[in-house]
């Protein structure tokens, strides 16, 4: 495919600016809802939590042996939801993929937002959430370090340093057109909001030359960065011994699953804005076609993942690994295993038919169809793993309770609203690379930079 | 011929400012060359980044690699002996493994590495782009973030006319005369 972007080439930087600060217009009603909505579910999600705070865990439903339970398959999904965001817009970056342009500031967002998601559930998760700062290695009177070879140290590390990154690289790839946003501010507020986070950007060459370069430092520590926390975070699983963890497949199966979802994620979001803010001529078919095509293969790489782990532990000739993996399709989750093998694995392979892959009502529903598919591989992961360790004596099953549900659908909530406050306030479109990727107007016509 | 050295600094050299707004980039070119030749301060301004007109303006290499370089390895330093002197100050022994495990804080080294390669990157800009700048320079005009290219050039009251005329004669749509800071 090529990805030359002819739709844009009809584009001038004036409607690139124009279209996108339209976003940025006095809301309307429909807005006003969807935020509610979003307010409602994550103040009813801080109820549940309170409610576990003043009962304990035991209401959460997390008891013996899946003591990881939903929090913890949360805390994976949301952590994977917001690996693709920076990987989308690093990698890509790196790659001169000309399709990013237009779905990378939403993929930065929705990488933040995740982020600050999924470090809500291990709060959650520790039952005493006000001594969850006992994870950070600060001096203290009882002299007490923590353990650096734990790998939920690891975790912490790299969750923090991934937030911080993120974040950076995405407040710095806005400063441009947060500054196209103060230019054309009306308001006096506005003009004194965007003033401040646009830092007093001007876009003179010493600034682009410098901005560029950092810009590209950031992409490049980016990559092995989102990478190595996904690496990270299969860790926490593969270090174990557990059956169905201690594999050395993790890393990239995680990574690749990462990718995966939050294309997934990025299409489902990006699609109605594309509706809402008559995005049409920024965000083109070639540029879902192109994230048709990560998606499948990424689907391919999870799915050999999966039947990778079938294969290791039948050639492994190790009983409880064996047990496992028959365990997991056959036994009393099972439902959750067909259920990812139809989304992650079957569903996706209809992309492979153009048609579907420019049809946008049919991608919103695979798109979240794809989600659902890796919230069930987390669950799988921990949920069967844990519910059947090496000795029969330990086995058990798992009561969900309505206190996780809801914390589970108020995260949705808490996400949704900080990505609905970010797409009134602040550009969701990239205007100053949208414009880089569009030839410089020249007299002659001939646009060659 | 001696080079004009571009503007650093809010001020510019001169009582006065001359800015040229231009559709096309060619033409913004041409007017770089010239005010080169004349040896007056200046500055450009552009809506996105154009590798074309960077080039006209300077060859020169940003100076932020060695910053972040010198934040990576900071980083990889602290991160390092961070995880080793904690371990050495509460020494113990888990599942066998040595008081003082490298395997497993290269993690922490190798994290560490990249948040203060971005730190100080993040730094690099504000050092080098000037940022933040709450008065921004004299000379900009608000249709540079949306869609014109910006000369901007510092001179005097004897020779605004001239540089006027260079700036209409490269193809500017309108030229504007500022006073200098």
């Amino acid at each position: 495919m090529s990805t030359e972007i002819k739709t844009n080439e009809e584009v001038g930087y004036s409607e690139v600016s124009d279209t996108v600060l339209k976003m940025l217009e006095p809301p309307t009603a429909g807005w006003y809802v969807q935020l509610f909505i979003c307010i409602a579910l994550a103040i009813m999600g801080f109820g549940c939590w309170v409610v576990q705070v003043l009962y304990g865990m035991g209401v959460a439903g997390i008891a013996h042996p899946i003591m990881w339970g939903v929090y913890i398959t949360n805390f994976v999904f949301w952590v994977g939801i917001a690996h693709s965001g920076t990987l989308i817009s690093a990698v890509l970056y790196l790659f001169r993929a000309k399709f990013r342009q237009p779905i990378y500031r939403l993929a930065e967002a929705m990488t933040v937002f995740a982020v600050m998601t999924a470090g809500l559930f291990p709060i959650i998760h520790v039952g005493r959430p006000w001594v969850a700062y006992w994870l950070m290695p600060y001096p203290n009177e009882r002299a007490l370090w923590p353990n650096f070879r734990s790998p939920l140290l690891w975790d912490v590390f790299a969750v923090s340093t991934y937030f911080t990154v993120s974040s950076l690289f995405f407040y710095i790839g806005l400063v441009p057109d947060i500054a196209t946003a103060r230019d054309k501010a009306k308001t006096k507020l506005r003009k004194l909001v965007y003033g401040i986070t646009s830092l007093g950007w001007t876009g003179s060459a010493r600034q682009y030359k410098n901005y560029v370069a950092a810009y590209l430092i950031f992409a490049s520590i980016a990559t092995p960065l989102v990478i190595s926390v996904h690496s990270v975070v299969s860790w926490d699983f593969a270090v174990g011994i557990v059956p169905g963890w201690h594999a050395t497949i993790f890393p990239p199966y995680f990574v690749a699953g990462a990718i995966f979802s939050g294309v997934a994620m990025v299409i489902t979001l990006i699609i109605p804005l594309r509706k809402v803010f008559k995005l049409e001529r920024i965000v083109t078919g070639v540029h879902f076609d192109a994230m048709c095509k990560l998606i499948l293969l990424t689907s391919g790489v999870v799915t050999y993942a999966y039947v990778t782990e079938f294969y290791v532990a039948w050639f492994s000739n190790n009983m409880f690994e064996r047990f496992q993996f028959w365990f997991r399709p056959f036994g009393e989750f099972k439902p959750a295993f067909w259920g990812m093998v139809f989304c992650n694995c079957i569903a996706p392979l209809t992309l492979w038919y153009k048609p579907f892959r420019t049809n946008i009502a049919y991608l919103f529903c695979i798109s979240i169809v794809i989600n659902i598919g890796m919230w069930l591989e987390r669950f799988n992961i921990i949920f069967t793993s844990l519910a059947r360790d090496f000795i029969p004596a330990a086995w058990g099953g798992y009561n969900f309770s309505w206190v996780e549900a809801g914390i589970t659908v108020g995260a949705f909530g808490w996400f949704g609203m900080w990505m609905t406050l970010f797409i009134k306030f602040f550009p969701a479109v990239a205007i100053m690379e949208v414009k880089e990727v569009i030839p410089a107007p020249r007299r002659d016509g001939n646009s060659d930079h | 011929m001696e080079i004009a050295i571009i503007n650093e600094d809010m001020k510019m050299k001169g009582k006065k400012v001359v800015v040229g707004i231009f559709t096309y980039v060619d033409d913004a070119i041409k007017a770089i060359t010239a005010t080169k030749e004349s040896k007056l301060d200046y500055d450009v301004y552009s809506p996105t980044y154009v590798p074309d007109l960077e080039h006209a303006v300077s060859d020169k290499r940003s100076l932020i690699g060695i910053i972040s370089i010198i934040g990576g390895l900071t980083g990889l330093t602290a991160g390092f002996t961070l995880a080793i002197m904690c371990s050495l100050d509460w020494p113990m022994r888990v599942s066998s493994k040595a008081i003082v495990s490298i395997p497993g804080f290269v993690v922490i080294g190798y994290e560490w590495t990249i948040l203060f390669t971005a730190l100080f990157t993040l730094g690099g800009i504000a050092l080098l782009c000037r940022l933040p700048n709450p008065f921004r320079k004299v000379g900009y005009h608000e249709s540079f973030s949306r869609d014109k290219f910006g000369v901007v050039v510092g001179c005097d009251d004897d020779n605004i006319d001239s540089v006027k005329e260079s700036l209409l004669s490269a193809g500017a749509d309108e030229v504007l005369v500022k006073e200098g800071l």
